[in-house]
């Protein structure tokens, strides 16, 4: 249907009827992700975190240049500044750490943002009344305390001594002053609280906000509308109204565009392909839109099942990895927009490295598969496909049916495989099947192609780890779908938590590389890009690549 | 008849029982749940958090317990909370069903004012120029895929001509606005995902009076009035038409059943606010307590206008007699 719309604007050459130029009085987003309330304890949706960004902020921030720096505290504590201590409790280490809020952090009705309202969160969090999804990023902090003369000073323990403790306990505060009533009335009650939130019954109190920000008109399902905090403690806001609207078809979202309907495409919007043909029509059109491809932290790849006879083979693993030219891949499919792979670690991440001591590359070399594959006592037969004990080597491929981008790369790699002798059956699935059965139960026989989010820096325990290996044992949890066992790995992984000195964990982290590109456990595919359309005239418009959205630096953009 | 209707609305309510079960048990058996679209947005979290959520969200128990669980909920007038977007369903769906209400009505209501009298107009001379041009643009409108009308009508009307909004369902920050204003802007707003609806609403209507007005004028009665000199307004309207109408009462009623259900494709094409695609989506996070309002609101509806319908046919023709 997209391309249907793509083609059409071509063939029809139509002309663009102009809408108003987008100025600092107003600018309209579009997105196509749905989002939901806007309580930031429960909420799991990218496009509310996308806007909640706009109208709340944390303790520390990453910004768009991979560095965690301050928003509502005045600086990160830490061990070297003294700011940060580990002490002993009766016999378990634990670690305590000063955090100070900002004099002029205020919520949007101008009430102070104070270690209360942290200690609130963390209580409503905590409780079994209430469905937050990870109750580690608040459970770890053990207690809040302050002194009643200092309520901007903030004495927070953490239940272990993690090096990445002011990263992982990252959340949003809730106003206590507007909240407090509600959780007194309703926080006995299951899902007591999140029915009766304000963010539910009165999404637009200015008091539930603290960011530069403020929510005017919420409607699920069709958009948000923002105008700037006057309380924010930072930077004040140059534009006067976002409205943040939702077009679930990516397909129209070109016409908004055209239309005025909307000013721009958050990350949000395009398809990469969409994105790619939009391009070519700002350049040959003179349209005043600029097109950016930021490489992200999004990795895709293909899981091998190594429970597989034929996957549990290294030398086969090797040999499938030298039969696929990714570098030409992401030539010929994304124009060079995205990044080939070599590992599960993202250029963006201080960890990355391509050091050949560690990271071992399959340049692609079909003579070289062709010779692995050989030693595996896999023979070309009479039909071109490759056969051992009178079995032929076929491997069924599975991704998410629909997905263009996807079913594109099968092809390619289904046809470089076929040359060195591969059998590869495609069968794809609906994605809610696919994540939901197939992935979850390491049902998908022999390779799976997906992407993982992670961030810089993040301990590969659910993804890597021997006991994250799904199993009716542990009822399908964990993400190590490949069932990759490696004790160095596990080893490095139990060890980069409380490791605080920060060369000691990269050499973890180089080792853990070390291992995944020698045993092969996954297929290294390409590094996504986010993509987004901005007008021109937008200034100060910077995208990350990584799980905190542009909306970050929302307070900068202006025209 | 009144021994009919109550025979009738208690079928309807045995059906509606039964089917709502069927339909729950369905989705229970569906892969994937609101916990796993959790973890596809989150790695973070930890199987501990997996085994507590689904605890919370009883996703631990069986089907049935959980059917019992639903209906004595909605026993007490909560229409439950949707898991997806964490709100209560009362107030997601409401909103959403009046707007799919209005523009399916619109759209049935402006085909109906169209279509009929081009399909009497049709019938009266089969086979002349009119009746050609008529059905070559009933079978076009039938035939044209409403996406493809929707995504046309954007690009000439929005794009081009910049006369109507490509989407949405009013201007944001209009909620003060008086009631008139309000009331303009949303029209404004549907005209086209209404012209987009219509178009194959027309083609349909336009068939379905044609043969029905053919098929009535055939008989002797028309015959029979014509010979007594009636006039041919009374001849037309008052036997031929009025006999035409058994089968587009049927045709508009079980139109009528859907005005709830929603148009998916044009409300996702326009990013209307309907009900349509919120179902889909419910359905595909196993959004138990939004689907499963949605579906009984279907089932009643096509269950209701069905005996509406039947309701109908005897007033239209006085030898049917349910007594």
């Amino acid at each position: 249907m997209q391309n249907m719309a793509l083609a059409l604007f071509v063939t029809l050459g139509l002309g663009l009827h102009a809408g108003a130029a987008p100025s600092n009085k107003e600018l309209k987003i579009g997105i196509s992700q749905e989002f939901e309330n806007m309580n930031p304890l429960i909420m799991t949706m990218s496009a509310t975190t996308y806007m909640y960004r706009m109208v709340g902020r944390t303790l520390v921030v990453l910004d768009a240049d991979a560095k965690w720096v301050p928003n509502l505290a005045k600086e990160i504590p830490s061990l070297e500044k003294g700011t940060a201590k580990i002490v002993e409790v009766g016999g378990k280490k634990k670690l305590i750490a000063n955090w100070e809020i900002l004099e002029n952090a205020k919520w949007g009705d101008g009430k102070p943002v104070v270690c209360e309202d942290f200690a609130f969160t963390r209580t409503v969090a905590a409780s079994p009344n209430v469905s937050v999804g990870e109750k580690e990023t608040f459970t770890q902090v053990e207690k809040i305390e302050w002194d009643e003369k200092t309520p901007k000073k903030c004495v927070f323990t953490y239940e272990k001594p993690k090096w990445d403790f002011y990263q992982l306990a990252n959340f949003f505060p809730l106003p206590k002053h507007i909240e407090g009533p509600v959780w007194e009335k309703y926080g006995k009650q299951k899902e007591g609280y999140e029915k009766n939130s304000n963010y539910v019954k009165s999404p637009t109190n200015k008091g539930l906000y603290n960011g530069p920000y403020l929510v005017t008109s919420v409607r699920l399902g069709d958009h948000v509308a923002f105008e700037p905090n006057p309380n924010f403690y930072g930077e004040k806001p140059k534009i006067q109204k976002i409205i943040v609207k939702l077009i679930s078809n990516t397909g129209t979202m070109e016409a908004n565009l055209r239309s005025g309907t909307i000013d721009m495409i958050s990350t949000l919007g395009f398809a990469l392909d969409q994105a790619l043909a939009f391009d070519k029509k700002v350049k040959s059109e003179g349209l005043p839109y600029v097109t950016h491809f930021v490489p992200s932290i999004t990795y895709e790849h293909i899981d091998l099942l190594l429970d597989n006879p034929i996957l549990k083979d290294l030398t086969v693993r090797k040999a499938l990895m030298h039969s696929i030219n990714r570098e030409d891949l992401v030539k010929a499919l994304f124009e060079g927009k995205q990044s080939a792979a070599q590992h599960f670690v993202s250029p963006k991440d201080p960890w990355y490295t391509t050091d050949p001591k560690f990271v071992t590359t399959y340049r692609y070399s079909k003579r070289e598969a062709q010779k692995l594959f050989d030693e595996a006592g896999w023979k070309v037969g009479a039909d071109g496909y490759r056969y051992k004990d009178g079995k032929k080597l076929s491997l069924t491929f599975m991704t998410t049916a629909g997905n263009k981008t996807r079913e594109l790369v099968q092809t390619y790699l289904q046809e470089q495989w076929k040359q060195v002798g591969v059998e590869i059956l495609i069968k794809n699935e609906p994605a809610k099947v696919f994540f939901g059965e197939t992935t979850r139960k390491r049902k998908f026989g022999s390779m799976a192609m997906y992407a993982w989010v992670s961030s810089p820096e993040n301990n590969p325990r659910s993804t890597l780890h021997s006991k994250s290996i799904p199993s009716e044992k542990n009822g399908w949890s964990g993400q190590n779908n490949p069932g990759w066992v490696n004790a160095g790995v596990d080893k490095a992984i139990d060890a980069l938590d409380t490791e605080f000195d920060a060369k000691k964990r990269m050499a973890y982290a180089w080792e853990m590389q070390k291992a995944y590109t020698q045993e092969v456990p996954v297929i290294p595919l390409y590094y996504r890009s986010d993509i987004s359309v901005v007008p021109t005239s937008l200034k100060n418009y910077r995208m990350p690549g990584h799980q905190f959205h542009e909306t970050t630096e929302i307070e900068k953009w202006t025209f | 008849m009144l021994t009919y209707i109550l025979r009738r609305i208690i079928q309807t309510l045995v059906v509606i029982i039964l089917l709502s079960y069927v339909i729950f048990t369905i989705m229970a058996l569906m892969p994937g749940d609101p916990v796993e679209l959790m973890i596809s947005s989150n790695p973070k979290i930890t199987p501990e958090d997996v085994i507590r959520l689904r605890e919370f969200y009883g996703l631990d128990q069986p089907a049935w317990k959980r059917y019992g669980n639903w209906v004595s909920t909605l026993a007490q007038g909560d229409l439950g909370y949707s898991r997806t977007y964490r709100v209560p369903v009362t107030d997601l769906l409401g909103p959403r069903l009046w707007n799919t209400f209005v523009l399916s009505m619109a759209a049935m209501v402006f085909s109906l004012v169209v279509a009929i009298p081009l399909g009497i107009m049709s019938a009266l001379k089969p086979g002349g120029k009119l009746d050609s041009f008529l059905n070559f643009f009933s079978f076009a409108g039938i035939s044209i895929p409403s996406f493809w009308l929707g995504i046309m009508l954007i690009i000439i009307f929005a794009v081009k001509l910049g006369w109507f909004p490509a989407g949405g369902t009013q201007t944001i920050g209009l909620e003060g606005a008086s009631i008139w204003a309000r009331i303009f802007d949303s029209t404004y707003f549907l005209v086209l995902p209404v012209l987009s609806l219509s178009i194959q609403g027309i083609g349909r209507f336009v068939r379905f009076t044609r043969s029905a007005m053919m098929e009535a004028l055939r008989n002797d009665f028309i015959r029979t009035a014509k010979a007594k000199g009636l006039p041919r307004s009374a001849v037309l309207w008052k036997h031929a038409f009025r006999n035409a109408l058994i089968p587009l009462i049927t045709v508009v009623a079980l139109s009528i059943s859907s005005v709830f259900s929603g148009a998916i494709l044009t409300e996702t094409v326009f990013s209307y606010q309907g009900v349509g695609k919120l179902v889909f989506d419910s359905i595909i996070a196993n959004d138990f307590n939004v689907a499963m309002v949605s579906f009984v609101i279907s089932i009643s509806m096509v269950l209701i206008m069905n005996l509406v319908a039947d309701i109908l046919y005897g007033f239209a023709d006085p030898r049917i007699s349910y007594s």
